[in-house]
């Protein structure tokens, strides 16, 4: 629904949901004021608690208050580790991952938290076909044409291997998000997923015992959220954190009721709109932290059968790209909280790259009198009597083409209206049709070969097509900063997500490489991360268009914060500074 | 000279609409109503000549407030991690303001009163017509006819309307033709219970038997007898719907389901209001429109049934 | 005064009201369920992004809720899980329907009682004062004002009272606040704003109303008696008057109660975030939680049946010549 507001929230939550640890135990200072901290926010209520059947972030955010997953990362992005005893280092043939978890994790009855659980958790539970874990693909490998699970196995209490036949190289990332379901309380509903579904124990995270900062509380529906103090945490007991006597997810309808109960002193923190900023900043009691944020927008062109011809050509696609205005959208629309994007991956990724990267849309290549000419070039263009190029077809028809985006976000419908005025000056007319996100999904993105009675997908093949014609889609995405791969679901010829159609053997190559045993060596990653960035760039295949920044705020009296990334790693240290 | 009705027998036209006109004439507040409608009808089919474009957008001129007033922007520099401010007034080039994409206010108000007038009056007629036939087929039927009609119309009745029109819109997609096309298709209830009570008594009145008497077919007396001596009822709860159904529509945007590609009144407030505290005159200026639009109906409305009720002494 | 006709008539209208319930689950659920969007919409991005199959887990996810049955059979299913008093499992919050809105309904409840309670009180005693002193300028201010009440669109009345009295003058809170308990000062005034949008346009009509029907009994015959009799005035306006105003009044208090339930409340729910039945409803459609809609749907139509059949039994002792065949 709200998807910008959403990225914002889901920034805020998905690096709350993996809570930090520094060594040493130095007890707060102003520790001795508890309060309760109260969140707010306006994207939407989780679905379920009982995490492993739901595939929004929200329902992660607030299962993650009570339990923690293996390792997370701070600011700079160095493993901060969590229910891992050690770090995991993987075998140097790249295939077996040793996981060892510490040994003071208890369930809530007492019992210990075991590699058992960890191994039941993925073989019974994620794997199984009864239950259906959304993300199972996580897990799988393509073994000579077959689509097969990795192997995980259990070696004693507190230790177990997972082996993969083939390489990945940023396994290791989906490994430390794991969190455990309690095999004891598991096997009851094992093989019944509408049970499974309606468990108590698991809608009220009752079994979470000491693997988070927080217990259960309540969750009153599009209300809030309430989870306490557990003084039993694993890595807070010895510093008495955490601080706060309650973590409250507060609901609100829409941005502008969040923003006044923090003017009002109502809730502790909550995402701030490029628009208020400045307000905010002069507020006496609170502060707000401008911090980077992966969430990336970009301008899909259609390759496939019912888009414009035109976008077939490479030379096409940049001349469209050298027109859009990329500093209108971070400067006018986002207020200066954006910055142009030339690749998926933000600066603040270690993989990051500037060089060689073609920057379309800003400086030297935003030119329409140059993107005309290529226009020309490629033959999708005349030149009129007055001198003048302006597009056409082949056959020499006006070109009017589609763009089409959700609903719900005022700074992407905006922008829609501002690619349109940038693509008139190349005397292309474009309509844009603003749907809502299922409809985006089904009509636009999904497709089916016509004539089949394929399932449609998002990626059914070159041959398939959506519902709609479409010729761009403006999307928004983000980007894992540690597994930048990820991405590959758009750009390679049989990603998941590639509604495009985009076909390029060198990107797909390039991606196979960098998630195969060569990238093991961080070296030779950086090296081919760098290539992607360069050839996308060049190839167009979507106008990266800005890389958000996040806005947060929060009451002037909460200490701990250290704003960066990935704020939310060390929330669990945060405490209320005395009042004077 | 004024000519009174005589039974059902359609007496002479101008003496009729002098009589009805005379008694409108009285009531200050219906001609108000009249006035303000017939003005926006001007500003409907006039305005877009004279107005900009009102899907023009200019990012420099985004959010500038209607005239005499100011307001402030800031902006924000990366590098520096410093925000700028600088402060917008109204000018007279967009006096009322622009909104977000710097469309002019003024241009995209006008575009919504031909939208919510079109929107009015087509939804309003399925409406009413539907109604009127439903009602009239059901009060001269009779019967099992009568019953079966009636009960449909009760189920109508007691579905939450607006909650109809959410799910409906929600599942085959927003667009303004399907939207209207749904009010109009949900809104009939009302106009075929009243036309039908009236149809019913009507229907044993002496010239109806008389014509049927004279060898009139059923569909004789339908058309040239019953209905157009329900004619005042219709062009009453026609006055008194529209309001409503510009309402619904509005509302509907309200939630997020309106058609975002057209600018109606419904649309522009939506977008506005999530930034009430800094860009006000966004949500604020269709709401007015909206609230005057809604009153001079409800005053012709008004009016007109005092003008039509042959016991209300003006 | 035996009313043996009223008994039969009771039930007569009982077997309608089933009836017509029976009808509205059914087009209700049909919409829901032949539409072209499912729950699994919302997944399918997230799904691709990871790497998974979206239309596997469409399926997946349909099969876990009993979607993939023939129509008619979840229909049948639904229906006798229903009568058993089992009214299923929102997937869109987790939980079952029964308890959400158990916990849900109060505060659609308290805000719907408290704007009828206020549009009604204040309605007719403005009613009956415009009516006493017709032509006066209270009079005519009066009216002019009950038409602005029932112009203003509810939604936009709600937005600008939050931008006046809460954002501007601080007076109010931005948004309901639901851990206040329920009998509070300052439940109460966290109630105000969305109880004077919610009732206006309700105490507009009721003004109008009123005056109206207090008008046509003001020439009736019987006041002149009452008058001549030497009745104090009061009592004449008061009782016998009123009385007789009282039963269209009633239609339409009672009419409202049911209509507005579902419309006006849902939106005023919607503008200052108060978890009613409206905001769930709502929420359901747009997650295509079917169980929640068809249950939401059913206590609105019974709530309005039941008032209809309420207020045409009132009427047989408001107004004894009444009787129904």
């Amino acid at each position: 629904m709200k998807k910008f507001g959403f990225i914002l929230a889901l920034v805020l939550i998905l690096v709350t949901l993996i809570t930090g640890c520094t060594g040493g135990g130095i007890k707060q200072e102003g520790a001795s004021v508890k309060g309760d901290f109260i969140d707010g926010d306006s994207g939407g209520d989780a679905e379920t608690l009982n995490w492993i059947l739901a595939a929004d972030a929200t329902s992660f955010g607030y299962a993650g208050h009570t339990v923690d997953s293996l390792a997370t990362y701070d600011n700079q992005l160095n493993i901060q580790l969590r229910c891992l005893a050690k770090d995991i280092e993987v075998s140097p043939d790249g295939l077996i991952y040793p996981v060892t978890i510490r040994d003071d994790l208890k369930w809530s009855d007492g019992s210990q938290v075991t590699a058992e659980d960890y191994v039941y958790t993925l073989k019974n539970l994620m794997f199984s076909d009864w239950l259906n874990y959304p993300y199972k693909g996580e897990w799988q490998e393509q073994v000579d044409g077959n689509t097969v699970f990795v192997t995980p196995e259990v070696v004693n209490a507190t230790t177990f291997t997972v082996t993969r036949q083939t390489v990945y190289s940023e396994f290791v990332y989906t490994i430390y998000d794991l969190i455990p379901y309690p095999k004891y309380i598991s096997t009851q509903y094992e093989g019944n997923v509408e049970a499974f579904t309606q468990a108590p124990e698991f809608n009220n995270l009752s079994y979470t015992g000491n693997l988070g900062p927080y217990k259960f509380k309540e969750w009153s529906r599009n209300d809030r959220f309430v989870v306490e103090r557990n003084p039993d945490y694993y890595l807070g007991k010895d510093i008495g954190a955490p601080y706060f006597n309650q973590y409250i997810i507060k609901l609100f309808g829409d941005s502008a009721t969040r923003q006044a109960a923090l003017e009002a002193g109502d809730i502790t923190s909550t995402g701030i709109e490029p628009a208020e900023v400045n307000r905010f900043k002069s507020m006496p009691d609170v502060k707000v932290y401008t911090i980077p944020s992966p969430a990336y927008w970009l301008l899909a062109y259609n390759e496939r059968a019912n888009g414009w011809q035109g976008l077939k050509d490479k030379k096409v696609r940049q001349a469209l790209s050298m027109t859009i205005n990329k500093q209108t959208i971070s400067q006018a629309i986002m207020l200066g909280f954006a910055e142009p994007a030339y690749s998926f991956i933000p600066a603040t990724s270690p993989w990051y790259t500037e060089e060689g990267v073609a920057k379309y849309g800003v400086g030297d290549l935003y030119d329409a009198g140059k993107a005309a000419e290529l226009l020309l070039e490629a033959g999708y263009a005349v030149r009129g009597n007055d001198g003048k190029i302006k597009a056409a077809n082949k056959d020499g028809s006006p070109v009017r083409l589609i763009l089409a985006t959700n609903t719900g976000s005022k700074p992407t419908q905006d922008t829609v209206f501002s690619i349109r005025k940038d693509l008139s000056q190349l005397g292309i007319e474009t309509e844009i049709k603003l749907v809502p996100w299922n409809t985006l999904i089904g009509q636009y993105m999904m497709n089916k070969v016509p004539g089949s009675n394929q399932q449609p997908g998002n990626n059914n093949g070159p041959e398939a097509v959506s519902q709609e014609r479409w010729d761009f889609i403006l999307l928004g995405f983000s980007t894992d900063l540690l597994a930048p791969s990820g991405s590959n679901v758009f750009f390679t010829t049989k990603g998941g997500l590639n509604f495009l159609g985009y076909s390029n053997t060198q990107v797909d190559d390039l991606f196979q490489r960098v998630r195969s045993k060569e990238a093991l060596d961080k070296g030779v990653r950086q090296q081919l991360y760098a290539e992607i960035s360069r050839v996308l760039s060049d190839e167009q295949p979507v106008d990266f268009l800005i890389f958000n920044r996040a806005n947060v705020g929060f009451q002037k009296n909460v200490m701990g914060i250290e704003p960066g990334v990935s704020m939310g790693y060390n929330y669990y240290k945060w405490y209320f500074e005395p009042v004077k | 000279m004024v000519e009174t009705k005589i039974g059902g027998c359609l007496p002479n036209r101008t003496g009729l609409f002098n009589y009805y006109w005379q008694r409108i004439r009285r009531n200050k507040l219906a001609l108000a109503g009249l006035a303000f409608i017939v003005f926006l009808i001007a500003l409907a089919v006039i305005g877009p000549f004279v107005t900009s474009d009102p899907m023009a957008v200019n990012f420099d001129e985004k959010e500038i407030p209607p005239i005499s007033f100011t307001s402030q922007q800031s902006t924000y520099n990366i590098q520096t991690d410093q925000l700028t401010t600088k402060d917008i007034h109204g000018t007279w080039e967009h006096p009322l303001g622009t909104d977000s994409k710097g469309s002019d206010m003024l241009a995209m108000l006008i575009a919504g009163a031909r939208i919510s007038l079109l929107v009015g009056l087509i939804a309003t007629g399925i409406a009413i017509i539907l109604g009127t036939i439903i009602g009239v087929v059901s009060a001269y039927l009779g019967g099992w006819a009568d019953n079966i009609l009636m009960r449909f119309t009760d189920i109508m009745m007691t579905f939450p309307f607006f909650l109809l029109l959410v799910l409906i819109v929600f599942i085959f997609g927003p667009s303004l033709a399907f939207i209207v096309l749904v009010i109009g298709l949900t809104g009939w209830t009302g106009t075929a219970r009243m036309i039908r009570s009236e149809s019913l008594s009507l229907r044993t009145r002496e010239f109806v038997v008389a014509a049927k008497a004279l060898g009139a077919t059923d569909n004789r007396v339908v058309f040239r007898h019953l209905i157009p001596n329900v004619a005042s009822l219709i062009i009453i709860m026609a006055t008194l719907s529209i309001p409503g159904v510009i309402l619904a529509e509005a509302a509907l945007s309200f939630i997020g389901l309106g058609d975002p590609t057209v600018p109606s009144w419904g649309v522009i407030l939506e977008s506005g209001r999530h930034t009430l505290a800094t860009s006000w005159w966004v949500a604020v200026e269709p709401g007015i429109m909206l609230f005057l639009t809604v009153l001079a109906f409800n005053f012709l409305g008004d009016g007109l049934r005092d003008a039509f009720d042959p016991r209300s002494n003006l | 005064m035996g009313k043996s006709w009223l008994r039969d008539y009771i039930i007569k209208r009982l077997i309608y009201a089933v009836i017509i319930a029976l009808g509205i689950l059914t087009i209700t659920f049909i919409l829901l369920r032949v539409g072209p969007s499912s729950p699994a919409d919302k997944y399918l991005a997230n799904i691709a992004a990871r790497g998974g199959d979206p239309a596997q887990v469409q399926t997946a996810i349909e099969a876990r809720y009993g979607l993939d049955k023939p129509i008619y059979v979840q229909y049948f299913n639904y229906m006798g899980n229903l009568l058993r008093g089992d009214w299923g499992w929102s997937f869109s919050t987790s939980m079952p329907v029964t308890e959400l809105i158990k916990t849900h309904w109060i505060y659609s409840f308290q805000l719907i009682l408290l704007s009828s309670l206020f549009a009604a009180i204040l309605g007719m005693l403005i009613g009956i004062y415009s009516a006493v002193k017709q032509y006066t300028k209270a009079d005519y201010a009066f009216t002019f004002l009950s038409f602005i009440g029932i112009s203003v669109p509810t939604f936009w009345l709600g937005i600008m009272l939050i931008l006046v009295f809460s954002v501007k003058l601080g007076i109010f809170k931005v948004y309901y606040d639901t851990t206040l308990p329920l009998f509070s000062i300052d439940n109460l005034k966290a109630l105000v704003l969305p109880v004077i949008t919610l009732g206006t346009g309700m105490l507009a009509g009721y003004v109008r109303y009123t005056r109206s029907a207090m008008l046509d009994n003001l020439k009736k015959a019987f006041v002149t008696t009452a008058r001549a009799k030497g009745l104090p005035e009061r009592t004449v306006i008061g009782k016998h008057v009123f009385r007789n105003a009282l039963l269209p009044l009633v239609t339409i208090i009672m009419f409202d109660l049911g209509s507005i339930v579902f419309g006006g409340a849902y939106l005023t729910e919607y503008i200052f975030g108060i978890p009613g039945l409206g905001q769930i409803s709502f929420n359901a459609v747009f997650a295509n939680d079917y169980p929640v809609v068809v249950a939401v749907t059913l206590i609105s139509t019974f709530v309005i049946l039941l008032v209809n059949l309420a207020t045409d039994i009132s009427y047989t002792y408001l107004d004894p010549r009444i009787r129904y065949g």
